[in-house]
């Protein structure tokens, strides 16, 4: 199904979750329906998933559910929850990184709430095959901090790191990691800063921003009007629509 | 076929069927963060015009934190420079002396006249049942004014400090700012407004959840709800985005970006 806004943008979201979890409300969705009719209702045409059953219960199981669920779904594009290889609960780290560049996916870990560490003694191995297939890996801040997001990018050169959930306090850490590191990419949704949107793509460059919603959490209007209404040109607006993450995810455009 | 408020949202088109009131915005730059273009009241209307923003209500960051004076003469000025743009709050930190208070009251009062005045207790160290604040009760109440507040704070939390207030000042209307910023907060300020027929809805915040803005629509109505943004605090494109977005009628959407806000605030 092709879904294009009615500006011609074709917005992909790299942050969307479907499953239950532990304190839904009456308003939000836990299905693919739900996910696919709040997309329609606004032209998202496709995007990255994780399973809720990943990140609140069990990642190799919750990344079963997604395959299970998605399948079938083209718009749906799986984005899986990783663990580091010590314990071996997921596939060994190439083989892992392998299979999921092969389904053009991506990968999503939650470092504080799975309680492991980025840094080489426990995670290295997971981040240098990521790093050769080139994965994405998003990530959000509160999981990992800036000073752990700094030492990833230092070590895994190639490996396409999308931050989450920083907002509008973040310039003063994502500055000098946007200007060191060229793996660094920030999610749009929660990028708040007054015309900061403006000031990234005049000194970076717009493929630095990528398009999220965080649905079903939060609404995908606001992250929408933040690109719609910058003052970039339309060729940066398609980039961070959804330009960006799928040329990171291998697809040819 | 006319377009929709969505459409807007979704073409990046300046809202030109609609009358825009940012509600809570600020100005400047702040410690805490950088601010584009230092927040200054230029790159504020820059960016009013980019989205059809009609006026926007302002307390400069400065006022709320350090310099309660230099930030209200900085509203006064860019009040001057872009008339009917942008309209200040006036701000007032507790702890200056009353006769300091009055006085600066009195100013306004004597210039250009007070629209509403805007606390932020928090910031200023204190809550909102400081000694310091009869002065702004006292003027809001004789002269039935609105008071948006970060959070209506103090003992036994915001609805024993509105009943308190209200009791005390009955002409007063009380926006309770961030109303919407997580599924707690909804329902707590929901109940807040369907207990006290004065208090207004303020949406301001750097989130809204999925639904949230539904939900509050639903349980208070649309006329108690008031868009504001926090620009340049935050920038407020998304918040735009959502309410242009929301699963409610266009006509609700109407209300609560600037037809409420200009009814309450005598715009």
């Amino acid at each position: 199904m092709s879904v294009e806004s009615p500006d011609g943008l074709r917005w992909f979201d790299c942050n969307a979750r479907i499953g239950p979890w532990s304190n839904p409300q009456l308003e939000q969705f836990t299905d693919i329906d739900g996910l696919l009719a709040a997309w329609d209702r606004v032209g998202i045409e496709a995007g990255l998933v994780h399973h809720t059953w990943a990140w609140e219960w069990a990642p190799p199981q919750g990344n079963a559910k997604l395959l299970e669920e998605i399948a079938g779904h083209e718009r749906l594009r799986p984005c899986f929850v990783a663990l580091p290889p010590g314990t071996r609960e997921i596939e060994p780290p190439r083989e892992f990184a392998a299979m999921v560049r092969g389904m053009g996916g991506a990968v999503r870990i939650f470092p504080n709430m799975h309680n492991w560490r980025v840094s080489e003694w426990c995670a290295g191995a997971l981040f240098d095959a990521l790093a050769e297939q080139g994965v994405p890996v998003l990530v959000d801040v509160g999981e990992i901090d800036w000073e752990g997001i700094a030492g990833v990018l230092e070590r895994h050169a190639g490996m396409p790191l999308i931050v989450l959930g920083f907002y509008y306090r973040c310039d003063r850490f994502a500055y000098p990691l946007l200007e060191r590191y060229p793996d660094l990419y920030l999610e749009s949704n929660s990028y708040g800063v007054f015309e900061g949107i403006e000031m990234v793509c005049a000194r970076f460059g717009a493929e630095r921003l990528i398009f999220s919603t965080a649905l079903p959490e939060l609404e995908a209007g606001g992250p929408m009007a933040l690109v719609t209404y910058a003052d970039i040109p339309d060729e940066d607006k398609q980039k961070i629509a959804g330009g960006t993450m799928r040329r990171l995810l291998g697809e040819v455009s | 076929m006319p377009m929709s408020l969505q459409d807007y949202a979704v073409t990046g088109t300046p809202v030109d069927d609609a009358h825009i009131v940012d509600a809570h915005a600020h100005m400047g730059p702040y410690f805490n963060f950088m601010v584009g273009d230092d927040g200054s009241a230029a790159a504020m209307v820059r960016m009013m015009d980019r989205l059809g923003i009609d006026v926007s209500i302002v307390s400069p960051h400065i006022a709320l934190t350090c310099d309660w004076l230099e930030g209200n003469r900085h509203v006064a000025q860019a009040a001057a420079e872009f008339p009917g743009r942008i309209v200040p709050f006036v701000v007032v930190n507790p702890h200056a002396p009353r006769a300091a208070i009055d006085a600066e009251i009195a100013h306004w009062h004597d210039t250009t006249g007070i629209v509403a005045f805007k606390l932020h207790a928090s910031l200023h160290k204190t809550d909102t049942m400081h000694e310091g604040y009869t002065a702004v009760y006292e003027y809001a109440d004789a002269h039935a004014l609105p008071i948006l507040s970060h959070s209506w704070s103090g003992s036994g939390g915001p609805m024993k400090v509105i009943e308190t207030l209200s009791g005390r000042y009955p002409k007063i209307e009380f926006v309770n700012a961030h109303s919407a910023s997580g599924w707690a907060v909804i329902d707590a300020s929901c109940e807040l407004a369907e207990k006290f027929e004065r208090v207004h809805l303020d949406l301001t915040g750097s989130l809204l959840v999925y639904g949230g803005l539904e939900r509050m629509v639903e349980r208070v109505g649309a006329e108690r709800i008031l868009w504001g943004t926090d620009s340049p605090f935050i920038d407020p494109r998304p918040a735009l985005g959502r309410m242009l977005c929301a699963q409610v009628p266009d006509e609700d959407k109407r209300k609560m970006l600037g037809l409420n806000a200009k009814r309450l605030y005598r715009l």
